[in-house]
């Protein structure tokens, strides 16, 4: 008696196809988009997810949770200080006090468990396809993201006619860390200017990248590390809690912003 | 505006306006400190000058608080147009939505901008000391760039509540040490250890000596309105004006006191707080 039920390999084919066809075909028009699944584009999925908004994550690597894997200096210890351990509380992550405010979380334990949030709370994902450029509308406000599959980006010179398909949403969402890339996108077409990295005579910045989370451009939220970029923060290091706090922060902001135009 | 000996115009409140931030440092003590120097003057605490502002007048200074950031320290005047992200997340501040921090604003455009939300009154019988958790800088014309300040002396004075951490200058050795640890990979908890080590020689955040100074910057800003020379060079007087935060503990938290020369004038202006600018 074999384990498997039987099946072949045209179904199987047939099975992937039209599964993700049918995807596909839902994400052409969403509520937001949110390119970069790392830890703050994952948890502003997840809060949105879970208020019924739906959200679609598009990741250029296969694997989702950016650098949210592993902690300094390739240790995979993740540390994150108050208030952020109410998040790991929320998303069932367990963790050790390592003194007053500061605690640490095995980073496969938190990065798992915030993956399979987002996904438990109904987040659509698009991993190995990257972003290409903005769908933009009336007064150049953001309406949704052009992208292409990431492999297209390694291909050879002389195959040019690879082309990127475009999916519309109500906002799209800048999860792309440092690279801020929608928002270079719209620097790009002079659309915005950026003020580059903040003096580094403030040594506090944590605070100002999850303040600052919230509206870059009409149709466009940024969050995570983005939020540095676009505003000219001080730059900082990898600090996980600012990471899920500001990705919080975003959904706030984008969820006021959804409700507000339905209402 | 006629000088003040000649009209003989007398000081009759201060209005502090509180900081923005929630949880923020309890103003009552600055209160009472002011109210010992100058028992006749009427001493009144506010809510935060740039809160509770609503409908387009909010987004007018939404947008010129987005327009006084200071994105390029080398450069004396910066005439750019705000990013929407910078207006909306001043609305954000001005609303009570989004706490304040990071961002270094020209302190005199700061004060354009209270003086447009407030309306402050035009007569110098009042004086209005502002505290902000907005860092603030001013230009100097010496070495051509942005400089950190705790205090703007004018009307009204801004006074920036993490400026008291941030804009005097830890030692030296602090800076050496944490440039070669950071070169080096160091963590957050190092640096946090570092920055433990030298505790006794400048004020953090949260600091009891926070509330000290406040009450020596705010002084500071009662002397320029009556008197429009706020400092003192005596590093163990309270209108000292301290670059180094050695300085700054020196003459707020350990002296407390004034010098001779300004305890005698405060004595005078107690007495009879009239302005004096000539």
């Amino acid at each position: 008696m074999p384990i498997f039920d039987k099946s072949s390999e045209s179904s199987v084919t047939r099975a992937i196809i039209s599964q993700f066809a049918k995807d596909m075909e839902g994400f052409a028009e969403t509520d937001v988009i949110i390119i970069g699944g790392g830890p703050s584009g994952l948890m502003a999925a997840r809060d949105l997810a879970l208020k019924k908004v739906k959200v679609l994550v598009v990741e250029r690597n296969n694997y989702l949770g950016g650098g949210f894997w592993i902690g300094g200096f390739l240790m995979n210890t993740i540390t994150v200080r108050a208030p952020a351990q109410k998040i790991l509380d929320e998303l069932d992550i367990k963790y050790k006090m390592y003194e007053k405010g500061l605690y640490v979380t095995p980073g496969p334990l938190a990065c798992s468990k915030l993956i399979a949030a987002a996904c438990e709370a109904g987040v659509s994902i698009l991993n190995m396809a990257q972003f290409d450029d903005v769908v933009l509308r009336e007064k150049n406000r953001v309406a949704g993201a052009v992208i292409n599959w990431t492999p297209v980006s390694a291909l050879p010179r002389q195959i040019t006619c690879v082309d990127p398909v475009a999916l519309e949403s109500k906002l799209v969402i800048d999860a792309t860390g440092h690279d801020a890339m929608v928002v270079k996108k719209l620097e790009e077409r002079g659309l915005i200017k950026t003020p580059g990295f903040g003096a580094m005579w403030i040594e506090k910045s944590e605070d100002a990248v999850v303040e600052h989370s919230g509206f870059a451009h009409p149709g466009l939220v940024v969050v995570g590390m983005a939020v540095s970029t676009t505003f000219g923060l001080p730059r900082m290091g990898p600090t996980f809690g600012s990471m899920l706090l500001s990705g919080r922060q975003g959904a706030r902001v984008a969820y006021d912003h959804l409700k507000k135009k339905r209402d | 505006m006629t000088t003040s000996r000649r009209s003989g115009t007398e000081l009759r409140e201060i209005d502090l306006f509180s900081s923005e931030n929630p949880g923020g440092p309890d103003l009552g003590p600055v209160k009472s400190y002011l109210k010992s120097l100058l028992p006749s003057v009427s001493v009144k605490v506010l809510p935060p000058a740039l809160r509770r502002i609503a409908g387009t007048r909010a987004e007018a200074i939404a947008r010129r608080l987005a327009m006084a950031r200071v994105k390029d320290i080398g450069a004396a005047d910066q005439d750019f147009e705000p990013m929407f992200g910078e207006v909306e997340y001043e609305l954000r501040t001005l609303a009570g939505k989004a706490r304040l921090g990071g961002v270094v604003y020209d302190a005199r455009k700061v004060a354009e901008a209270v003086v447009n939300a407030t309306g402050q009154s035009s007569s110098l019988r009042s004086s209005a000391i502002v505290f902000t958790d907005r860092l603030i800088s001013t230009y100097s014309r010496d070495d051509m760039r942005h400089h950190l300040r705790t205090v703007l002396c004018g009307f009204p004075s801004i006074i920036s509540v993490p400026g008291i951490v941030e804009a005097p200058a830890k030692p030296r050795e602090y800076y050496v040490l944490k440039q070669r640890m950071e070169s080096e990979g160091a963590s957050d908890l190092q640096l946090a250890e570092l920055r433990a080590s030298f505790r006794d020689r400048f004020i953090d955040h949260g600091d009891e000596g926070v509330v000290e100074v406040m009450k020596g910057l705010a002084l500071q800003a009662v002397m320029y309105h009556l008197t429009l020379t706020p400092f003192c060079s005596d590093k163990n007087c309270r209108l000292f004006n301290a670059h180094w935060q050695e300085d700054l503990i020196k003459s707020q938290v350990r002296s407390k006191r004034l010098c001779v020369r300004h305890a005698a004038q405060l004595e005078a202006l107690g007495k009879s707080p009239v302005l004096r600018w000539s």
